[in-house]
């Protein structure tokens, strides 16, 4: 048979053609699963977290068979650009995971599943209320809240040692009261090298709401009770500024450490740059094998009052789902007691629910520590919650990562930084 | 004597021409072969329009709307257009990129220059070096910036170490705005004059042989030789590379992202890691299409100003 160079360039074409007519359609294939008892769940999550889940999801096929669940993992970073494109365009996943400051962003604007009629008052009694507190947006629950993480204080003990520091809090109510933390940092301070530092605080990126432990140590807030007035502006957030802006001028963290740093604080501390390291308990895992020294924990510093950040993360179904009923089935399984616990013993990560609270979990990384974490947590009060759960945080995020950042390491004053921090959340609420 | 043999006198209005006639079977053949170059096009020119021009026009209509994240947006006209001339980030950040570029498209082509003439000439394992300096281009720009997180990191980056095993004191690449800057400087140049010197390269071997060997002849020297010679002969070659390099310029987004964050500070952010910010984590998408609209009209009259200076080049060579 002839092939003549058109017949040629002509098959060529149609080939191609036929290419990127496929490729649009991957492009535009929805993430919502088809089948109907099919679920797709996007996600997030370190290795121990995506074992987790997929041993969660293998024991809910068992349960209900015929019930299949598809688990798309993503990068943190493109976790919620994504959901966000995905859910503009109608092709959401039925199930996706989120932290509690970003739940509100899509609960608020009817992107969520309202699951009111799923939870009864019995079985929203079984979480701890702050957590259920969280998931809600007008008293509606939109979402389960599947495990929480704070942040606790980890120690070089060998840098400890050698500054002469031989202690360290045992108890939540011994924990060092900010000028004791002033004291140990300044000793460590005194004691390193310039190019180490006592400590690293795990502010960057979206870790910048973590600089609010501090507000509510002071006994501070930063919205009133009706969660629109700024209420930064006052004493405690003059005091929290001002002691979190001396880590900088007092060369307690790495220069580099700011809010908008493209360096983690758990970095410093894995090569030893700081002593300390501020860090949450899903952490653990990375800082048992990257760090290659001897590490301890103790308790956050406490002013007015003890506190923690609120981490950790809510299983939430898309107002778009087709399977509603599969869906809710899906995530009251994902926070039955055995599946918390088990997911909560492999990834270090802690309950949400009240039956689990003083029960002993079998970490299955460092277990000794654990309990600090544990421990930790109850410092978290419901009115942190309510502020942090406000479906306007991702516009407070900005402001405060950029007043900050200004703050930190531009020489802002903090009477300005306030100033234009309550103004951002003014125009954040409005 | 002579013979007049001419039948008409020059002043005379010509005589009417007869179109000659058209032949359908000539006809056809145009328009069959207009058919099969829009054949040819039409990939690109869907991809194009599907890709680039769709979202082009749904950019600028969002643009006149204000968007809360989710759902349709509220037409608000011009509103974030002048909330744009208020907004010191927007200044400091169009002055960053302006900077940037300035500073980053005349110096990478120089060293693409610089490395091509020398690539083009008698160098051993050259096919080896020419490699190496093409890497940084031919890998993902995030790869390239995280490497050069590792390069610039401020306590345990490579540059620090150094400076301090041979005494001198560690430079803040990751808190102070200039030297931010400068280590954004740094890694764009490495990633884009290996493509400068590529393109120069193609240039450079177009050029004969002949024209140096008469210079030389002519008793022109080294500098004299690349001055009058290789210059003007790599026109082209520059005219394009100021295009690209510009629109490069004015759209970088992953290197400052990956490396800095726009920190410390607004030190370095530029356009359009400021319309990500305001598009992806404030979700103020409205605002952010008019950051984008307001890049593409600078990028666009830059573009336009170029080609007409190519055309005075083009008569010149």
């Amino acid at each position: 048979m002839d092939h003549s160079r058109r017949t040629f360039l002509g098959a060529a074409g149609a080939f191609a053609a036929t290419g990127l007519l496929a490729g649009c359609a991957g492009f535009s294939k929805p993430a919502s699963s088809a089948g109907a008892d099919e679920l797709s769940f996007t996600t997030w999550g370190s290795e121990a977290e995506e074992a987790g889940f997929r041993a969660g999801i293998a024991a809910f096929e068992k349960a209900n068979p015929g019930a299949t669940v598809t688990l798309n993992l993503v990068p943190y970073e493109q976790m919620f650009e994504n959901i966000d494109a995905q859910l503009q365009s109608g092709t959401a996943p039925d199930i996706f995971r989120v932290d509690y400051g970003n739940l509100g962003v899509y609960s608020s604007q009817d992107q969520l599943l309202d699951l009111s009629s799923y939870f009864d008052a019995s079985s929203s009694d079984a979480f701890i209320p702050a957590f259920w507190r969280a998931v809600q947006f007008d008293g509606t629950p939109f979402g389960v809240p599947h495990q929480t993480d704070t942040s606790a204080v980890l120690y070089n003990r060998a840098a400890f040692e050698a500054a002469g520091i031989t202690s360290v809090p045992d108890t939540l109510e011994s924990a060092w009261t900010w000028q004791e933390f002033e004291q140990v940092a300044q000793q460590l301070r005194d004691q390193l090298p310039p190019d180490r530092y006592p400590f690293a605080y795990n502010w960057q990126q979206a870790g910048v709401t973590r600089w609010l432990s501090w507000l509510f140590q002071a006994g501070g807030r930063y919205l009133e009770d009706d969660l629109k007035t700024p209420a930064i502006d006052s004493p405690e957030g003059r005091a929290a500024l001002d002691f979190t802006k001396g880590f900088f001028e007092k060369n307690f963290v790495p220069a580099n450490s700011s809010v908008k740093s493209s360096t983690y604080a758990s970095d410093s501390f894995y090569s030893e740059t700081a002593a300390m390291l501020f860090a949450g308990n899903f952490l653990l895992p990375d800082v048992d094998s990257l760090a290659e020294f001897e590490w301890g924990a103790t308790y956050m510093p406490r002013d007015a009052r003890g506190a923690s950040d609120l981490g950790g993360n809510a299983l939430v179904a898309t107002a778009s789902t087709e399977k509603a009923d599969l869906a809710a089935e899906f995530l009251a399984f994902m926070v039955s007691e055995d599946q918390m616990r088990n997911f909560c013993a492999a990834t270090t990560e802690l309950p949400t629910l009240q039956s689990l609270v003083g029960t002993d979990i079998e970490f299955a990384t460092r277990p000794d520590v654990m309990p600090i974490f544990v421990e930790q947590a109850t410092t978290i009060q419901e009115s942190d919650v309510a502020q942090l759960a406000s479906p306007d945080m991702a516009a407070i995020n900005t402001v405060l990562s950029d007043q900050l950042e200004l703050a930190f390491t531009q020489g802002q004053s903090t009477e300005e930084t306030l100033a234009n921090i309550s103004e951002g959340i003014a125009a954040a609420t409005a | 004597m002579t013979t007049r043999v001419l039948t008409g006198t020059p002043d005379a209005p010509p005589a009417p021409t007869r179109r000659p006639p058209v032949r359908r079977g000539t006809r056809r053949r145009a328009l069959s072969d207009a058919l099969t170059g829009y054949t040819f096009l039409l990939p690109n020119l869907v991809l194009l329009g599907v890709f680039l021009f769709l979202p082009l026009v749904w950019a600028v209509q969002l643009s006149f709307q204000e968007t809360g994240g989710f759902g349709g947006g509220e037409f608000v006209g011009l509103a974030n257009y002048t909330r744009l001339f208020g907004d010191a980030v927007f200044w400091q950040s169009t002055l960053n990129t302006a900077l940037f570029t300035v500073v980053t498209v005349p110096l990478s082509m120089i060293i693409g220059l610089a490395l091509a003439v020398l690539m083009n000439s008698v160098l051993p394992a050259r096919g080896l070096f020419r490699t190496i300096i093409v890497l940084p281009m031919v890998i993902s720009g995030v790869a390239t910036a995280l490497v050069g997180v590792l390069i610039f990191d401020q306590n345990i980056g490579i540059i620090n170490k150094l400076l301090r095993v041979v005494g001198l004191s560690a430079a803040p690449w990751q808190s102070d705005g200039a030297a931010a800057i400068l280590s954004v400087v740094l890694v764009t140049l490495w990633i884009r004059s290996g493509f400068n010197m590529l393109i120069y390269l193609a240039g450079l071997q177009g050029v004969s042989p002949e024209l140096y060997e008469s210079a030389r002849l002519d008793g022109a020297g080294p500098w004299n030789q690349f001055r009058y010679i290789t210059l003007p002969m790599v026109g082209p070659s520059t005219f394009f590379l100021l295009i690209m390099n510009v629109i490069y310029s004015f759209q970088v987004f992953d290197i400052v992202y990956v490396m800095t964050g726009g920190g410390p500070g607004y030190s370095t952010s530029v356009l359009v890691t400021y319309a990500y910010q305001n598009g992806f984590v404030t979700r103020d998408q409205g605002y952010a299409a008019a950051i984008g609209i307001v890049l593409l009209l600078i990028t666009l009259t830059f573009t336009a100003v170029q080609w007409r200076a190519s055309r005075t080049r083009d008569l010149v060579e």
